[in-house]
């Protein structure tokens, strides 16, 4: 199953490829580095996702003590680091030519860098406690509060005057992008979303054969 | 605007290794965890799991 999801991935990844290079046409005013766009968008929307499952997983942990559900947090959080570093990355790569900056402190960039501080620090208190149910309930507890900054950083454009430009999809009334534009990006999406279910398919069955070998 | 062509394989480039990087880390740790210790062989006490 999980090899499935792999090869899947694999192949989505590179229909994703074709839509942002063949398919999508040159931005006006921005021109081709805008198709940087099909790799940041998709990366900090997968983050999303993966953080929200943080979250959900973590509430099912401290309600059932779970292993499974502990096992899911752990490496859905670890995946979501994974996005949200590609995502501030790439966007630090299209903000040099088209804001003339690598970085600056605005509300969506500064608090994109918090929520990848925040799980970074999840992932190392987890390894800071060596006793596995301590780790997994303080794990559980950080990952829920941490999961409150999720809306904060998708908000932040709208909430304050910032340099990143407001959601050009996820937001009320219809996109303002045109249409072949917006199917790259979804298609990129659900390359990416796959990638996301085929990595925490292999991170949480690793996290099962270390704790049996650990046992 | 110029079209910025080296920008955008950077992205690109970047996300490739970073997403097979971590890809090769699972693998290799996986291999790891399924390879018999020595002395132990597989399904023994104390030998690791084995793959499913």
């Amino acid at each position: 199953m999980t090899r499935v999801l792999g090869w899947l991935a694999a192949l989505a990844l590179l229909a994703g490829l074709g839509m942002a290079f063949a398919v999508a046409p040159r931005e006006a005013t921005q021109g081709t580095v805008q198709r940087i766009m099909y790799v940041h968008v998709p990366s900090v929307w997968v983050a999303y996702c993966a953080f929200v499952v943080v979250f959900v997983a973590s509430i099912a942990y401290l309600a059932t003590r779970a292993e499974a559900a502990d096992r899911l947090a752990h490496a859905s959080a670890e995946v979501g680091v994974l996005f949200t570093g590609l995502t501030i990355a790439t966007g630090s790569i299209w903000g040099k030519p088209t804001w003339g900056t690598w970085w600056t402190w605005d509300a969506r960039l500064t608090s994109v860098a918090v929520l990848f501080v925040m799980y970074v620090g999840y992932l190392l208190l987890r390894g800071m406690i060596d006793e596995g149910e301590r780790a997994a309930r303080y794990a559980a507890v950080l990952g829920v509060v941490a999961a409150l900054n999720i809306p904060l950083v998708h908000f932040s454009v709208l909430w304050w005057r910032t340099l990143h430009q407001p959601p050009s999809l996820m937001k009320p009334g219809p996109s303002s992008m045109p249409p072949v534009i917006v199917r790259a990006l979804l298609v990129n999406f659900a390359a990416f979303a796959l990638l996301y279910l085929y990595f925490v398919a292999k991170r949480v069955r690793l996290l099962r054969l270390e704790g049996e070998a650990g046992a | 605007m110029g079209d910025n062509w080296g920008f955008v394989l950077a992205a690109y480039a970047l996300a490739a290794i970073v997403l097979t990087g971590y890809w090769r880390h699972l693998v290799r740790r996986e291999r790891e965890l399924n390879a018999p210790v020595a002395g132990h062989p597989p399904g023994a006490p104390g030998a690791p799991p084995r793959q499913q």
